[in-house]
């Protein structure tokens, strides 16, 4: 690391260690000071490329710092610092580290120039996450977090063979940048899907509803803004002007919303709402021109802190009530008034009415579509926006808050909830009354008018009409006790399955044929080996071990005819050997 | 009782504020017409340029939303809550 440049993504994630050991109030000070830390640090930034390290013969750069990584860079930041007001109240170290560590993840992917960085952040934010899901600590929350963490390490492998082909493909380079130059090679494959993975695109985004309402409380907050958003980022750095990416992107707007109709758990309904909206990033980044990669970024940092906004109401109504089905709800406009008024300034932003944040954001993205003469997307994006209204703005507040009154109660959550909601709704209005704070720091020079007569005419007659449409089929809107399946059904169900198969058939099968070949083929021969062995041992090892016994014996008993034990016959020996000596000195000249 | 309680619990306020929405609704029609007929709005696409284009496909897009994604749900998506529990 350079002086001049400290890393905003390492400072969290190494901060994030001085929480255990501090207390109390001080505790508290430093889970807010960290991410306000980080976020003047993302602000001070100029551009330029710093922490420049040189690893295994690699030039790895930690600090690309552009106008594009700055803007995602601010974003992160603040959202850390919300979802760290949010979680102030909550006595958990462990889920403060790794919520900690899983932003500064975000900011390391953000910041990284190079794939191998980036790959090395990517896992971080993996490992994370996934124990934010496990640390929900939810009936439930285990089985998740692994499905979480399986699919998450298969992009992760992804990555990992994209990057080592990238490598050999370009002769030994691994700068991050513009994939144009590799199109449809393997590697561009590879980093694509696994880039789609986190970008939780069908077929391959059902972890994302899965998980998100599985975790924390508090951490499902910071969950939905790190992962997407980042992968949104890559993309937008990486794949411009991909056109799978535009169809990808429109169906997966549409995709969210239809599963929003059928859902019943409050922040699972959310979190295929960010499915819907990360559709429309996709979607612009697959467009690609100037207006519509700002516009990715714009709707990105915009549905950050909405998206945010909208998940904390939620998670209040569950911290509160203990209950998360729609179908248990209801009445609690009664004692959470001002939750319900929070949650609504972030339903409008997402359902993009003017004046809130997601108006400015996502007209980008629908005139870039309209500028390239795109009719379909064109519709499509706007079919799924009234599909946002009508269920983040419309069936979630109405069964939620208002409809049937269930008896349950619940109160206001505690004070520090209410201000992160507070310091999001702020910033959600703010974007949308002063559109020019946000477009000014996007990645292109852009005068993109977002108040046109004619753009707020169709919004408000847009949005008023699926409000008419809601209210006359409210009846077949009325949440069930059920669950819907999703693409996680091939691998949930066919897990189980699996086993079953290989403990059954195919255990029975591999008896049958590999048993009787082993027979044949291991077990016979060697058998008839150990038969010969044996022979070789009693036949010919144990007759010498036994003749060698043998003739020990017969000379030991000859020798003790000579040791008889008396001392008269040694003396007499002795005697013997003198006279024979006497004799020889004579005899002998 | 709070502010809310008082216009939904209230017969005579809550048919007030139906009558309001309707109001809107017309409005929103209304301002949908003026600035198609009045002004030299920029289209991007032709049905852009269908009276109250908004409002319709609004109204459109609820609709098939809500009734494509039931259609779906039942015949296919739809589980017990037990579903993955073996």
């Amino acid at each position: 690391m350079t002086i001049e440049w400290l890393h905003p993504g390492l400072l969290l994630i190494a901060g994030a260690w001085l929480l255990p050991v501090l207390r109390g109030r001080l505790k508290q000070a430093a889970m807010l000071a960290l991410p306000a830390a980080a976020m003047v640090l993302c602000f001070l930034s100029e551009p330029g490329e710093y922490g420049k390290v040189s690893f295994l013969g690699q030039e790895l750069t930690f600090g690309r710092v552009d106008k594009l990584s700055l803007v995602f860079s601010y974003v992160f930041s603040l959202m850390a610092f919300l979802g760290m007001v949010f979680a102030l109240h909550v006595k958990d170290d462990f889920q403060h580290v790794s919520a900690l560590t899983y932003a500064g993840g975000a900011l390391g992917v953000t910041f990284a120039g190079d794939l191998l960085s980036l790959y090395v952040f990517w896992e971080l934010m993996a490992i994370s996450s996934a124990l934010l899901v496990w640390l929900g600590r939810q009936e439930g929350s285990v089985a998740a977090g692994f499905r979480y963490l399986l699919v998450h390490v298969f992009g992760g492998l992804l990555l990992l063979a994209g990057i080592l082909l990238y490598w050999l493909e370009t002769d030994g380079s691994l700068a991050f940048g513009d994939m144009r130059d590799v199109a449809f090679s393997a590697s561009w494959w590879l980093i694509l899907a696994a880039f789609l993975v986190n970008a939780a695109v069908p077929p391959l985004g059902a972890w994302l509803p899965d998980a998100y309402p599985q975790a924390s409380v508090t951490g499902g907050v910071f969950m939905t803004a790190f992962t997407t958003k980042s992968a949104v980022y890559v993309l937008i750095r990486g794949f411009p002007e991909t056109e799978l990416l535009i169809w990808l992107g429109a169906v997966m707007a549409i995709y969210g919303v239809v599963y929003a109709v059928l859902e019943n758990d409050g922040r699972r309904l959310l979190a295929y709402h960010i499915i819907s909206q990360v559709g429309y990033m996709v979607c612009a980044v697959g467009i690609g021109t100037q207006l519509a990669l700002n516009g990715a970024t714009a709707h990105a940092f915009a549905h950050i802190l909405y998206k945010a906004l909208l998940f904390m109401g939620a998670a209040a109504v569950v911290h509160t009530t203990g209950k998360r089905k729609l179908t248990e709800m209801g009445g609690l406009y009664k004692t959470m008034p001002i939750t319900l008024g929070l949650y609504m300034i972030g339903a409008f932003a997402i359902s993009a009415v003017p004046l809130f944040s997601g108006f400015v954001s996502k007209s980008m993205i629908v005139s870039a579509a309209g500028e390239e003469h795109m009719l379909s997307i064109f519709l499509m994006l706007t079919l799924a926006s009234a599909g946002t209204f009508l269920h983040t703005g419309l069936k979630l507040p109405y069964y939620m808050f208002f409809g049937k009154d269930s008896g349950v109660r619940g109160s206001e959550p505690p004070k520090n909830m209410l201000a992160a909601m507070g310091l999001a709704a702020i910033a959600c209005t703010v974007i949308g009354i002063f559109p020019g704070l946000l477009y000014r720091h996007l990645p292109f020079a852009a005068d993109y008018a977002p108040y046109t007569l004619l753009h707020v005419s169709a919004t408000l007659g847009m949005l008023a009409f699926t409000g008419l449409g809601f209210f006359l089929l409210l009846k077949h809107l009325d949440p069930t006790p059920t669950i819907s399946v999703d693409t996680d059904w091939f691998y949930r169900k066919s897990a189980p399955a699996f086993a079953k198969l290989m403990r059954g058939p195919v255990s029975r099968l591999e008896y049958g044929i590999v048993g009787q070949i082993y027979e044949v083929v291991i077990r016979a021969p060697v058998l008839g080996a150990a038969r010969i062995f044996r022979l070789i041992d009693s036949g010919l090892v144990d007759f010498v071990l036994v003749g060698l016994g043998r003739l020990t014996q017969l000379l030991s008993r000859g020798l003790r005819l000579l040791v008889s034990g008396h001392a008269q016959h040694y003396a007499l020996v002795m005697g013997l050997g003198l006279l024979l000596l006497v004799i020889l000195a004579l005899l002998v000249p | 009782m709070s502010f809310l309680q008082r216009q939904l619990e209230d017969p005579v306020r809550l048919k007030r504020i139906k009558r309001l929405s309707i109001a809107v609704l017309v409005l929103v029609v209304v301002f949908e017409l003026v600035v198609l007929f009045a002004t030299d709005a920029h289209h991007h696409f032709a049905v852009e340029a269908l009276p109250a284009f908004g409002s319709l496909y609004g109204l459109l897009s609820c609709v098939v939303i809500i009734v494509v994604s039931k259609l779906i749900g039942k015949l296919f998506l739809m589980k017990r809550e037990d579903h993955y529990d073996d």
